[in-house]
């Protein structure tokens, strides 16, 4: 009832409010006025502006590999005016996807430090979402209307995809990200670098598929699109005559240990289990499985690709080598070493000191985002429009890159599903190694199969090296 | 919830930091009721409505768009924490079960849209009421407690069943769709500024509504419960009917402000609605002032324009999470009328200390407290 | 549908989350008895006891019994450290506004540890104890040590602490305080030190908890902070009064759940269970007018 410490509490109180009110003027005030200046590498956005500073400093200690590759003027620092680019990624308690942005933000860093592209400085303006849809609706408009970007790279969101299809189209904005809603995968004006819940789920009863298995048991988190999800492995496995059990669990698990034994239990002995759940849901419901001597009670456990971490392999230990199949769909930075992924690595080492996560597959697909989309701005003639800028992305193809399977293309079709050729890990004393190279995801899975015929051409496949 | 002695006098409803100042100043002594308050209530509201869509960014846009909306659930809460004296731990599954109703009838008939508002209001107050129902006769304790554990039923039902997508059946979800169509707005509401429009108008309505109700015989009811119940009892006083008509009332306005939810957002999803979230609102709530109406809307102020800011401003969004949880904590020991009580005295305060530094005389005046 | 053998099955998960639950409201029904607070922030200070505990040990190369130790002396002195600043300010409060109090040190505890450990680049954590990888089969099921001291210590710490109140100086100080804190203090009784006492011990059992639920659940701030409700919903049918009721409840609790798991039409329900449990105790007690309309223990 008497209070404690009243004046001090107070003081923080009045400075705090006048905070409050400062920052609602300023941005009532920065908002109209921002629209009319392209603001250059100011902190338009805060991230950008973070892993500025810090390539500053990284400038001149080089690491073991030169970066100066990912440009085409080693040393010298673009100038032109700014090339604007946007992103919308989710970043809140439990799912922080920031990792990919600052990859991207990286990627641009090097290559604005080492000529540009065409002289020209490519920015990256990045929002963040707390899965609120208002929240992202708005989050495109600020981009396009106030930070003017004239393309969007690098959307690592949980619903962007569903809630901004509409606009992009109507602007004739073709986005690149690695996204998880469906619309990521079965729309004209977005193509993501990542295989998806959906396909890299095929890939992973694909694999256990091949073990001929009795039958096969599909869990996945009881999130929305769960049936679209679903309706690949289903395909699978029918094309096969094998019977397949889907089942959703919420999230977050609260008794992984009742989880792994009802999973067991409805596989069976010949069965085959298979997993769709973010790295830390994974992780518990194999970890159970390993506490309560479950991984021999089924002929073999397969996960979708968030498992294919040496984390994952290292947590679990040995009882699990040769007997969790995890789909991959990037290489492993930690037993391929070509050029390319040195140069990844270089990168990640001098400029992104804001990638929390390090090596590992969010900074992998930055990387990837940073590189076709510079690629792309590099064949730009004229100037930077939203126009020209996006019929450059769409007309991405043919690149081949070290870090997945096969050449990544963008293209004018009704679907893209340009990483659909993956292979298959599997933990081996605390590290992820190669089970099986290379595979195309089978055309049983009917949006497989629609988007070979529209793409035209059969997955070629540029196995990794190393 | 037991405070200071003296009841909230009427609705300091000071909408700028100067009227504020001055409504500080009047202090203690009763205003009289004259038409120039509500005429400068008036003004400011049509120059929100006018100005806010012309000098903000569509991304603030929005951001203001949440706050009126949001209004509407912290002005819900803060009625039943404020006057009546029961704390709910679950507005935020209210909020989200109105959302949903409005949805599936959004999906499911061509209804016009303030029929859907109002048919979603009503199911969310018969369902929320339903749920109050025996929680009433408990005490203030446990009644937060059973309308946690509600919450957290709701959430569970909710991510089970999912948000209604445009698919058939009673749930209206279609788990395999891939093309989700977005919840339609008003034909005279859909574009953003004028949804934030709309949203505005409807929030002045809802608290227009709660305004005819503390002052009419409701309003003296609930004052009377919350001094003391049992000796409203003794007074003749119905309470369960006043307690179980506070929360049909705020569960009405929840409703009503998850109809526009479901139109502000477009697209719907389990992802979106949290068990947490029935927690942030109280800590808001508490730091708004559940005392005043003007209260409700720093509530939402600081619910979700400080979310638009930081995430603007690249903050993560957990510094705002623990700013609430400082808030409250500052509220319950100190400050238990909020900031709308609390930011004019700090200010006069400040001035004080202003003025004092700057070397002139000052009549030191502590004020009661 | 589900058989006899998955029932059984299921009976060892159930009944070592039963076990956490139990001493977690053990925990909790001991500090309200004491100060008239409901202590909702329970499940994030284990939290944030396991996450230091993981950090100790999995990145700074300490031993995992002495991280564990400092995850649960972390949770004692940050109990105790809110007590002593908030405990006298709000003393006189309603205990409706003594819980919600703790709802901030919940919500500040959430931020800073998803601020201090993030989930970006799908980082995942987890904590397990060396317990977990020693095994024995009773009868067709496996069951962990980690199992047993889950149930044995929820069974040990009600037993224990039911004796401490009943026989001990201070216990009967504590109880007597439920009743009236300011006759209490007037019969000589040193009410801050009981109080001290009582905050200590609810955070040292917080700590414990927080371990164990990191193992047995997973090492995740937001779940873990979350889990309090199915604590508080064992400590509602116990009427935030008896401990032996109260982990009678925690353990119906962790078993209906877990042998609702296999049963497909409800498994995805099952997390329900805490909140139609206590719903279902209260609508029963209150029609037997046991809980009293109006204020408790002001």
């Amino acid at each position: 009832m008497r209070l404690i410490y009243p004046h001090v509490l107070r003081l923080r109180t009045v400075i705090a409010l006048a905070a409050v009110i400062g920052a609602a003027l300023l941005a009532g005030c920065g908002s109209s006025s921002s629209t009319t200046s392209a603001a250059p590498g100011s902190g338009g956005s805060s991230s950008a502006s973070a892993t500025t500073a810090s390539s500053g400093g990284g400038g001149s200690s080089g690491g073991s590999t030169d970066t100066s590759k990912c440009g085409t003027k080693p040393g010298v620092k673009a100038t032109g005016t700014p090339i604007n680019i946007g992103t919308i990624d989710t970043k809140q308690p439990g799912t922080d996807f920031s990792d990919g942005p600052n990859m991207i933000t990286a990627y641009y860093n090097c290559v604005n430090a080492n000529g540009g592209v065409n002289g020209h400085p490519v920015h990256l303006f990045v929002q963040y979402d707390q899965t609120q849809p208002a929240q992202i609706a708005a989050a495109a408009k600020q981009l396009i209307q106030t930070d003017h970007v004239v393309g969007i790279v690098g959307v690592f969101d949980l619903l962007e995809c569903t809630i901004d299809q509409g606009y992009w189209k109507q602007l004739g904005i073709y986005e690149m990200g690695a996204g998880i809603a469906p619309e990521c995968w079965s729309t004209p004006n977005s193509a993501a670098v990542n295989m998806g819940p959906r396909y890299s789920s095929d890939g992973a009863v694909q694999y256990g598929l091949t073990q001929h298995p009795a039958k096969i048991v599909f869990v996945q988190s009881n999130v929305p699109g769960t049936g679209y999800i679903a309706a690949g492995p289903k395909a699978l496995a029918d094309a096969q005559h094998v019977p397949i059990t889907e089942l959703t669990e919420n999230v977050p698990i609260n008794d992984a240990n009742s989880v792994a034994l009802d999973l067991v239990n409805k596989a069976g002995s010949n069965g085959w289990v298979v997993l769709n759940f973010t790295p830390p849901e994974a992780l518990v419901i194999l970890q159970a499985a390993q506490k309560l001597g479950l991984e021999d009670r089924v002929k073999g456990w397969g996960c979708s690709t968030p498992c294919n971490t040496d984390f994952l392999a290292s947590s679990l230990g040995a009882r699990w080598n040769h007997k969790l199949f995890v789909n991959a769909e990037l290489t492993s930075p930690d037993d391929h070493n070509g050029p390319e992924m040195q140069l990844y690595k270089a990168i990640l080492k001098q400029y992104g000191s804001a990638v929390a996560g390090g090596l590992g597959s969010f900074s992998e697909m930055g990387y990837l985002l940073g590189k076709f989309s510079v690629d792309a701005l590099e064949k730009v003639k004229g100037p930077y429009t939203m126009q020209s800028v996006n019929a450059a992305f769409k007309n991405i193809k043919d690149e081949k890159t070290e870090l997945i399977c096969q050449p990544w293309v963008y293209g004018n079709y009704p679907l893209h599903i340009p990483n659909n050729s993956d292979f298959t890990t599997t933990p081996d004393n605390g590290k992820m190694v190669t089970a099986q190279g290379c595979t195309p995801i089978s055309a049983a899975d009917p949006q497989i199969a629609q988007y070979r015929s529209a793409a035209g051409s059969a997955p070629s496949t540029n196995p990794p090296t190393g | 919830m037991k405070t200071e002695a003296s009841a909230p006098a009427a609705e300091t409803a000071a909408t700028s930091q100067g009227s504020a100042l001055a409504a500080a100043r009047a202090g203690r002594r009763l205003e009289p009721r004259s038409m120039v308050r509500p005429a400068v209530i008036a003004a400011l509201l049509a120059c929100v409505l006018l100005f806010v869509p012309s000098i903000f960014s569509l991304y603030y846009v929005d951001a203001w768009t949440q706050v009126a909306i949001y209004s509407i659930v912290t002005l819900g809460l803060g009625l039943l924490v404020g006057r009546v004296g029961m704390v709910s731990l679950g507005q935020g599954a209210v909020l989200a079960m109105g959302a949903w109703v409005s949805a599936r009838l959004l999906f499911a008939t061509g209804l016009p849209f303030p029929l859907v508002l109002l048919a979603g209001g009503l199911i969310t107050m018969v369902l929320g009421t339903l749920v109050g129902l025996p929680a009433l006769r408990m005490s203030g304790l446990y009644l937060a407690l059973i309308t946690l554990m509600l919450a957290g039923a709701i959430t569970v039902v909710l991510q089970n069943i999912n948000f209604p997508n445009g698919g058939h059946g009673f749930t209206g979800y279609n788990a395999s769709t891939v093309h989700i169509p977005p919840i339609r707005r008003p034909a005279i509401a859909a574009s953003d500024p004028a949804f934030f429009r709309y949203s505005v108008v409807v929030a002045i309505l809802m608290f227009l509504l709660v305004l005819v109700h503390l002052r009419g015989r409701p309003g003296r009811a609930w004052a009377a419960i919350r001094q003391s119940e049992a000796a409203s009892l003794a007074g003749g006083i119905n309470t369960t009917l006043f307690k179980l008509w506070a929360f049909a009332l705020a569960s009405f306005i929840t409703g009503i402000a998850g109809g526009l939810v479901a139109g502000s957002f477009r697209y719907l999803n389990s992802l979106t609605f949290s068990t947490a979230d029935s927690i942030t609102l109280l800590a808001v709530v508490l730091m708004g002032g559940a005392y005043s109406m003007t209260g409700a809307i720093v509530a939402a102020f600081l619910l979700k324009f400080l979310q638009a800011l930081l995430n603007d401003w690249g903050v993560s969004p957990d510094w705002l999470t623990i700013l609430f949880g400082i808030g409250v904590l500052q509220v319950l020991t100190t400050a238990p009328r909020g900031i709308v009580e609390q930011m004019p005295k700090d200010l006069a305060r400040l001035g004080r200390l202003i003025r004092g530094l700057l070397g002139r005389p000052t009549t030191t005046r502590e004020s009661a407290e | 549908m589900p058989s006899t053998t998955d029932l059984e099955q299921f009976l060892v998960t159930g009944l070592s989350l039963g076990g956490v639950y139990a001493l977690s409201g053990v925990g909790m029904v001991v500090l309200y008895r004491a100060t008239g607070v409901l202590y909702l922030a329970f499940g994030a200070v284990g939290a944030m006891g396991a996450l230091i505990a993981w950090q100790l040990s999995h990145q700074d190369g300490w031993n995992i019994w002495l991280s564990f130790a400092v995850a649960i002396l972390f949770g004692g002195v940050i109990t105790l450290v809110y007590g002593i600043i908030f405990g006298p300010a709000l003393a006189g409060r309603d205990p409706l506004v003594k819980a919600t109090a703790t709802l901030g040190l919940l919500l500040i505890l959430l931020g800073v540890m998803d601020l201090l450990w993030p989930s970006s680049g799908g980082a995942s954590r987890s904590l397990t104890m060396p317990t977990d990888n020693n095994t024995f089969q009773v009868g067709q099921i496996s069951v962990t040590y980690t199992n047993v001291i889950a149930l044995a210590l929820g069974l040990v710490i009600t037993v224990v602490t039911a004796a401490f109140l009943r026989f001990t100086k201070l216990g009967t100080a504590m109880r007597a305080m439920a009743n009236d804190r300011e006759i209490t203090a007037a019969l000589g009784v040193p009410v801050r030190r009981v109080e001290a006492a009582a905050w200590f011990g609810c955070g040292v059992l917080s700590g414990v908890a927080g371990v164990l639920l990191a193992d047995l659940v997973a090492l995740d701030s937001t779940s873990l902070t979350f889990l309090v409700i199915s604590t508080l919903a064992a400590t509602l049918v116990g009427r935030l009064r008896s401990i032996v009721v109260t982990f009678v409840a925690a353990l119906v609790i962790g078993l209906i759940t877990a042998e609702l798991t296999p049963v497909s039409s409800l498994s995805n329900y099952r997390d329900m269970t805490p909140f139609v449990v206590a719903a279902i105790a209260l609508l029963v007690l209150n029609r037997r007018r046991v809980i009293m309309v109006g204020r408790q223990g002001v």
